[in-house]
């Protein structure tokens, strides 16, 4: 019995010894692989051939013409892409800071746990539940001329005549607050978990030490909010320069009108490639957006040693 | 030792990778699976009209054209339905031609005949087209599907641009038929007339796009503008452009006219003239079908484009056209299906324009056999109006390349809505036309 064994043992091809620490690893790359595998198959993988393309003159019918750096250099002549740019940068500096400051007052209105509360939040969350489409098709009707609830408000207050949309001067403004409303409550959920992360007996020392409720925020709250408030502004930045939730929002509501006054750089990119068959000055504009995404990221991470905070 | 584990049994950890991976396999192959099943010789139609279309009529004129022609010949016709933003406005049929799988035949407007012609995808129809069909077009509608005397397109409809307005809004403001105006200067003044807290007296297309371009080119041929010339330099700085220009503009100043629509914008008559929105507003004639269909109670009258001091009537048509896709399964097969369907001296493909445009739609034939046919449909009541009084003016639609459509609509948005001059506004747009025409290449702009 012994000897059978032995050798049906022996058949076997020798079996690889691998210590625990190399099994973890072995582990933790197959964990890993699934969603390193498609990030590059999905996004590696199409930025390279972006890249690739801009380098071409691309008519969107299978004719490729190399052009070298001409569809860079086109860029700076072109009105229509400094406009959009210039368009994504007041986008971006108006729904930031917005966001942030929506973001943080709803958590902390709503941060007690009460079922008042409770109901709050989900109605704060709520429009995150609703198409884009939708929430641009009901703001449009909201701020329409003459007759929408928001321009009949304006004009009870003395603003009659006003055109949300219409006017150059308002439209990015108005699609911005329409943007702010629908992310502000996914905002509010990420510093929600950044409020539960900071110890109540920080506030009870500050109460008897006699702080009050400001202070208590000024010098408690926002700073032990620094990684959440990091983390908010750097997607919340990358967000209004890729127009990520904004392309929707203007294409129903403005389609980059009126007089480009709301043509984000993404929807130029999306003009140029989907519109004109301009596939190759789209993939070059495209590459410049993604290494203004760079630049920010690097921002922020330098700003705050890379992304390390004081007490952590 | 005991060793515990939360798999089901027979199921262990080897299986359940080698489960994975050949799913994994199975995933990456579907691709190729489906390309392999797509191999059969039938030609894809493309439009947005059939078979998932909410217009019962139009998908029953789509799906019977397909069936009738299946029933009798061997190369196979399947209509594939795509929502209408996406045709339009969407990625589906851009991708799909910069990835080699553009459609066997598909519908294009004029606005972008050029973009496809000049992408060398447009198979030229006139080999499949009898001679005298071909004369049956007019050459007002046919011209600018043609280059070099050769046909690439076979417009299935022609849709002229007038007024509409609400006759319950002209009967309050103290108006009634006689005054419907007829000159650009009583447009402006019938507008503010009619203009009250809640209601617009006149609306044009204010949302930027191919249809805003559309519907003002005919304000500009009306004072003999043109944006090109004979010699094809820009002739847009104008005094006809620029008082076209005007024209938008001081509508909206006066707060005569809306900066913002309701529903699907300009086009969209039950959303505005219907709703009580505006009290004139400028529509095709598909505004009829529209109104008929979804405002039936609403009273309404249709009036031909007014002109300026000194200007000749003019409007333009519209309309959508079949087309081949030359680099598709079957080229000839795909040309000969458009030939039969619309584009044939047979009394059914005539009958067939008919009822596209008296049935399904409301529009003009884009063939003289089809008013002919189609007899009282075209002469009496609102087509009647249309087919007597306001086609008899209409333009086709320019066909233009996306970057001359782009430098137009920037000077329309800027001078409407962004209060900019209009000379200063013609002059830098025509030198944008001038600088993009000097290195164009491609078939005529017309």
């Amino acid at each position: 019995m012994t000897e059978i064994t032995t050798t049906a043992a022996s058949d076997r091809p020798a079996a690889i010894r691998l210590t625990t620490r190399q099994r973890e690893a072995i582990a933790g790359v197959l964990f890993v692989a699934p969603d390193a595998i498609g990030l590059m198959l999905f996004i590696g993988l199409p930025m390279l051939l972006a890249l690739g393309i801009s380098v071409f003159e691309v008519d969107g019918f299978g004719g490729f013409k190399f052009v070298g750096l001409a569809n860079y250099s086109k860029m700076w002549i072109d009105p229509l892409f400094w406009s959009s740019l210039r368009v994504t940068a007041q986008f971006t500096v108006m729904l930031v800071p917005l966001l942030y400051v929506t973001g943080l007052g709803l958590a902390l209105l709503v941060q007690r746990t009460s079922k008042f509360n409770t109901v709050m939040r989900s109605m704060f969350f709520a429009p995150q539940m609703v198409s884009l489409v939708v929430v641009a098709l009901v703001w449009q009707l909201m701020v329409v001329d003459k007759l929408g609830v928001l321009t009949r408000f304006a004009a009870s207050i003395g603003l009659g005549g006003i055109s949300f949309l219409g006017d150059p001067n308002l439209a990015l403004f108005t699609v911005t607050l329409a943007a702010v409303w629908f992310l502000m409550g996914f905002y509010m959920l990420i510093f929600l978990g950044g409020l539960q992360d900071i110890p109540k007996e920080y506030y009870e020392a500050a109460r008897i030490d006699g702080a009050g409720a400001t202070q208590s925020f000024w010098f408690i709250t926002l700073p032990l909010l620094r990684p959440t408030s990091f983390f908010v502004l750097l997607v919340s930045a990358v967000a209004a320069i890729t127009g990520a939730q904004a392309f929707d929002l203007i294409y129903v509501m403005t389609r980059g009108g009126p007089a480009n006054s709301t043509a984000l750089l993404i929807s130029y990119i999306y003009q140029q490639a989907f519109q004109y068959s301009a596939f190759g000055y789209a993939a070059a504009l495209a590459t410049l957006l993604v290494v203004l995404l760079m630049a920010v990221t690097v921002f922020f991470f330098l700003l705050t040693r890379g992304g390390r905070f004081d007490y952590e | 030792m005991t060793t515990t584990s939360n798999m089901p049994s027979g199921w262990s950890r080897r299986s359940i990778l080698k489960g994975g991976a050949a799913l994994g396999a199975a995933g990456l192959t579907m691709p190729f699976m489906g390309k392999a099943f797509a191999q059969d010789n039938t030609l894809s139609f493309w439009q947005f009209y059939a078979p998932g279309g909410d217009v019962k009529p139009q998908v029953d004129w789509f799906v019977k054209m397909v069936a009738d022609w299946n029933a009798t010949q061997s190369e196979q016709v399947a209509l594939e339905y795509v929502v209408g933003s996406e045709y339009i406005g969407g990625t589906k049929l851009a991708t799909s031609f910069a990835s080699g799988q553009g459609p066997d035949i598909f519908i294009i407007s004029p606005g972008d005949f050029l973009r496809y012609y000049n992408g060398g995808v447009l198979q030229d129809l006139t080999p499949a087209i009898e001679e005298a069909a071909r004369a049956d077009f007019p050459e007002s509608v046919i011209a600018n599907r043609m280059v070099d005397g050769k046909i690439f397109g076979v417009p299935m409809e022609v849709e002229p641009m007038a007024f509409y307005y609400s006759v319950k809004a002209f009967e309050e403001a103290g108006l009634n038929e006689n005054d419907v105006p007829t000159t650009w200067d009583q447009l402006l003044e019938v507008g503010k007339k009619l203009t009250t807290a809640e209601r617009y007296g006149v609306l044009f297309e204010t949302n930027p796009g191919y249809y805003q371009n559309f519907t003002w080119y005919p304000f500009m041929w009306q004072g003999g503008g043109e944006f090109q010339s004979a010699e094809g330099k820009s002739a847009f700085d104008s005094p006809a452009t620029v008082q076209a220009l005007k024209l938008w503009q001081d509508a909206v100043n006066s707060g005569a006219a809306p900066r913002q629509m309701l529903g699907g914008g300009g086009g969209d008559i039950v959303a505005n003239l219907g709703s009580g929105y505006c009290a004139m507003q400028n529509v095709g004639i598909w505004g009829i079908s529209a109104m008929d269909n979804n405002a039936p109670d609403v009273p309404y009258g249709i009036f031909k484009l007014p002109v300026p001091t000194g200007g000749k009537y003019v409007t333009v048509g519209g309309g959508w056209a079949f087309v081949a896709n030359s680099k598709g399964k079957n080229p000839e097969a795909a040309a000969k299906f458009i030939a039969w369907a619309l584009a044939s001296m047979a009394p059914d493909s005539i009958q067939r324009v008919v009822d596209w445009c008296t049935v399904a739609k409301s529009d003009m034939p884009p063939r003289n056999s089809a008013l002919t046919a189609g007899g009282d449909a075209f002469n009496k009541g609102n087509m009647g109006i249309f087919g007597t009084q306001i086609h008899p003016g209409t333009r086709a639609e320019p066909r233009v390349p996306p970057e001359v459509y782009k430098i137009i609509s920037d000077a329309i948005q800027q001078t409407q809505l962004g209060g900019a001059d209009p000379q200063a506004t013609a002059t830098a747009a025509s030198q944008q036309l001038d600088a993009f025409l000097a290195s164009y290449s491609g078939a005529p702009i017309l």
